[in-house]
């Protein structure tokens, strides 16, 4: 692999999948940053990966179908793409809500990188009668 | 799948492959770093997707065997499904016979979304009682009860059947986004357990960088991960994107 000891750490980047060439935007130096959205009994938690950014550069916007998340990063990332050195400024990505939520009720945290939102699901119901 | 092998020897294997938080392939390819590991040779499959990496002009295989002294490593940095992870594991036995090793050393992740991100615990796993032992001098804890499916139920299963004692090391971390802040600590555990002193100074200064250029990664693997999952038992409704 390496013969140079005094070499930095560097672990080989693997090739740009299918699907990242359409996510990041090369043009607007954007990235698609990784996302999850998981489900709980009272709410959805939503997660976003943001490495290389400071929670001021963040902004969340949401309507009552998605949630958008920008921000901006802390120094420049560079990547190859289509075998062309690429420079990217910012993460930016809009996941699509489940029904059924509480909009008005959503919070976020941001801790080491990492962006969680609760979505708190709505409790309205019907009673059914058993007979 | 067959062996290319240059040379053989030894007998402790150390194996990473991509799974929850690329746990696997941050500390194996640390330690490879760290030690200044030589690649002695590689793990050739017809079903592997069709990638070939490039470093100063050398040509390099997916799945890559290295060694220094009597240290053997097997890393992939391609993530594969239950089917060939029994190929990967039948060949890996494979090779510990013709390289005489006596001992496995796996290292994956422990899906724990809510972890308390201060402190990332790890659990040991054997195949063998003899390696009961080197938990309890390690002060591993034993990973009691919980359920193991897709990429590591199938080659944990085929290692317990062999003569070769395994030891699985889980650390928890995030399942779904590349986590080189729990790999530390399975770095030090295992550095713990080989008898080597390990400086994790280097990864620890590049973990933000990391978590950005194994994103693709990670994605590939979580899309082969899920897969196994719905293959296997529909579970928690999580929902990737």
């Amino acid at each position: 692999m390496t013969e140079n000891k005094q070499k930095e750490f560097e672990i080989r980047i693997i090739p740009s999948s299918i699907s990242s060439l359409f996510t990041d935007d090369v043009e607007h130096q954007t990235l698609s940053p990784l996302s999850c959205l998981i489900e709980y009994g009272t709410y959805w938690l939503l997660e976003f990966d943001l490495p290389l950014v400071n929670k001021k550069d963040i902004k969340i916007t949401s309507d009552e179908n998605s949630i958008s998340v920008e921000a901006k990063l802390k120094e420049t990332y560079f990547e190859e793409k289509f075998g062309r050195k690429a420079e990217f400024e910012y993460f930016k990505k809009s996941i699509s809500l489940p029904g059924k939520i509480d909009s008005k009720r959503i919070t976020a945290k941001f801790e080491k990188g990492r962006l969680e939102i609760i979505i708190p699901k709505t409790t309205s119901s019907n009673k059914i009668t058993i007979n | 799948m067959k062996v290319n092998k240059k040379t053989s020897q030894e007998n402790i294997l150390i194996v990473g492959f991509p799974s929850n938080g690329l746990i696997g392939t941050f500390t194996i390819s640390y330690l490879i770093h760290a030690l200044d590991m030589k690649q002695i040779g590689e793990l050739d499959h017809p079903d592997l997707p069709p990638t070939l990496f490039v470093e100063d002009g050398e040509i390099l295989a997916p799945i890559r065997i290295y060694k220094r002294n009597n240290i053997f490593a097997i890393i992939s940095d391609l993530p594969f499904d239950p089917y060939l992870a029994y190929d990967f594991a039948g060949l890996t036995l494979e090779y510990c016979k013709t390289s005489m090793i006596k001992k496995i050393i796996i290292v994956s992740g422990m899906e724990t979304i809510n972890k308390d991100s201060n402190a990332p615990k790890i659990y040991g796993l054997v195949t063998h009682q003899s390696l009961e032992e080197t938990l309890y001098t390690n002060q591993i804890s034993k990973f009691l009860a919980g359920s193991i499916f897709g990429t590591d139920a199938a080659i944990i299963s085929v290692f317990r059947k062999s003569k070769t004692p395994t030891l699985i090391l889980y650390a928890e971390c995030h399942p779904f986004f590349p986590d080189p802040e729990a790999s530390i600590v399975s770095i030090t555990t295992l550095a713990k357990i080989l008898n080597i002193k390990i400086d994790t100074t280097d990864i620890q200064k590049k973990m933000e960088y990391l978590r950005i250029q194994r994103r693709n990664l990670m994605d590939e693997t979580i899309r082969t991960l899920q897969q196994q999952k719905i293959e296997n038992k529909p579970r928690v409704p999580q929902i990737y994107h």
